[in-house]
């Protein structure tokens, strides 16, 4: 009942997050139309792996779902920003903007993240271990 | 354990936020920043160069400075090769800053007549390649580029010599009138001289004239070259050097054959 409490508000927190973020950024979407879809579907796919990650809290497999979330953003960060280097045209004007460094500090926040969920998972099993009768 | 995981945790929480956070607003910002290019004007300069120039007002309402801040401007002709080029730079425009900057492209049309005389000659177009740079909050990199082409009009569109006119002057020499046509299609008014040297159907100088010309942007010219040849080298057929001199570029001599 907890986990699925927590799993909850966190869900309607992240989704508060998208609501104000895909606000702020509506005069760039009618820019970029894929922009706007492209958050979407982050925001999805995140929430997801979030809530199965909560809901699965205090076994191995709550791990596994925060060690996919962290390949994910990952994955879904370099594939969604072509490499850092974004561009788009609109009739005749090419329009290129140099993401580059924001990447680099993503990803390198993103393994962070997946490192601490190694830990995490390093530490789950060595805590089972301890406490296994022998 | 618990707590260095944990302190990477609130660690990389507080990284997230704080990129989350300014990519955002860097993005938003970007709307309040406000460009305002106005109406290229064109001219010579002192050393009769063609310019053209853009007035450019920043007025940057965003949250963060904007850093190299950059147009470019290259005009190129048909075949590729580069006319001329200019580029503005502006290397901080700070937040609540407003700027206005002129960018300029200077053509030296002696230079561009020589390499290629299609331009004298003939209506054809330049294509011209403009891009805008500059680094949202100094960091990231953002440039928009467009091309397109301009008209050229050739300056001495159509020129013509007419049939020269032969008349007595003396026992030795004769008076030749040779009538002069071209349309000025340049965006510039030509004023000049139009210098012509006759040589017979075998090579040998038979004289020389030569006569002031102007026309406004979009006119014609229609004169007359008068001057003086002795009569004993003068042959039915033949041909004219001519040279085209004005504030704004010479060229020359070319040849056209009479007769």
């Amino acid at each position: 009942m907890f986990r699925a409490l927590k799993a909850a508000i966190k869900g309607i927190l992240f989704y508060i997050i998208y609501f104000v973020l895909s606000q702020l950024l509506a005069p760039v979407s009618t820019l970029v139309p894929s922009l706007q879809q492209m958050i979407e579907t982050f925001f999805i796919a995140y929430i997801v792996l979030m809530i199965v990650g909560d809901l699965t809290s205090g076994t191995i497999y709550q791990h596994f779902f925060n060690a996919a979330k962290a390949l994910f953003v990952i994955g879904y960060l370099l594939f969604s920003l072509r490499g850092g280097v974004f561009g788009a045209s609109f009739e005749n004007v090419s329009l290129m903007v140099d993401l580059r460094l924001f990447l680099v500090i993503a990803v390198l926040l993103s393994l962070l993240g997946l490192a601490k969920t190694v830990l995490q998972a390093i530490n789950y099993m060595t805590e089972k271990a301890e406490i296994t009768p022998i | 354990m618990r707590i260095p995981i944990r302190m990477i945790g609130i660690a990389t929480t507080f990284f997230w936020i704080f990129l989350i956070a300014f990519a955002v607003t860097a993005v938003y910002s970007l709307k309040d920043v406000q460009f305002d290019f106005g109406e290229p004007q064109t001219g010579t300069t002192a050393d009769n160069r063609l310019f053209f120039s853009m007035p450019i007002k920043i007025f940057n309402r965003g949250f963060y400075d904007i850093g190299y801040f950059n147009v470019t401007s290259q005009i190129t002709s048909g075949d590729g090769a580069i006319v001329a080029s200019g580029t503005t730079f502006v290397p901080v425009i700070r937040k609540g800053e407003e700027i206005t900057t002129s960018h300029m492209v200077t053509v030296s049309i002696g230079d561009l007549l020589q390499s290629n005389r299609n331009y004298l000659f003939n209506n054809t177009e330049l294509r011209i390649c403009e891009s805008v740079g500059m680094r949202v909050a100094e960091m990231i990199p953002v440039q928009a580029s467009t091309n397109f082409s301009v008209p050229w009009g050739a300056p001495l569109y159509g020129f013509a010599l007419g049939a020269p006119e032969y008349s007595t002057y003396n026992v030795t020499h004769l008076r030749v009138v040779v009538p002069v046509s071209f349309e000025n299609h340049s965006f510039f008014d030509l004023a000049g001289t139009v210098q012509l040297r006759m040589f017979n159907s075998t090579g040998v100088y038979a004289g020389f004239g030569q006569t002031s010309v102007g026309a406004r942007q979009g006119s014609s010219y229609d004169g007359l070259v008068e001057f003086y040849v002795g009569a004993s080298g003068l042959t039915r057929s033949g041909s004219f050097e001519v040279s085209f001199l004005s504030s704004v570029f010479n060229y020359g001599p070319w040849v056209i054959p009479y007769g």
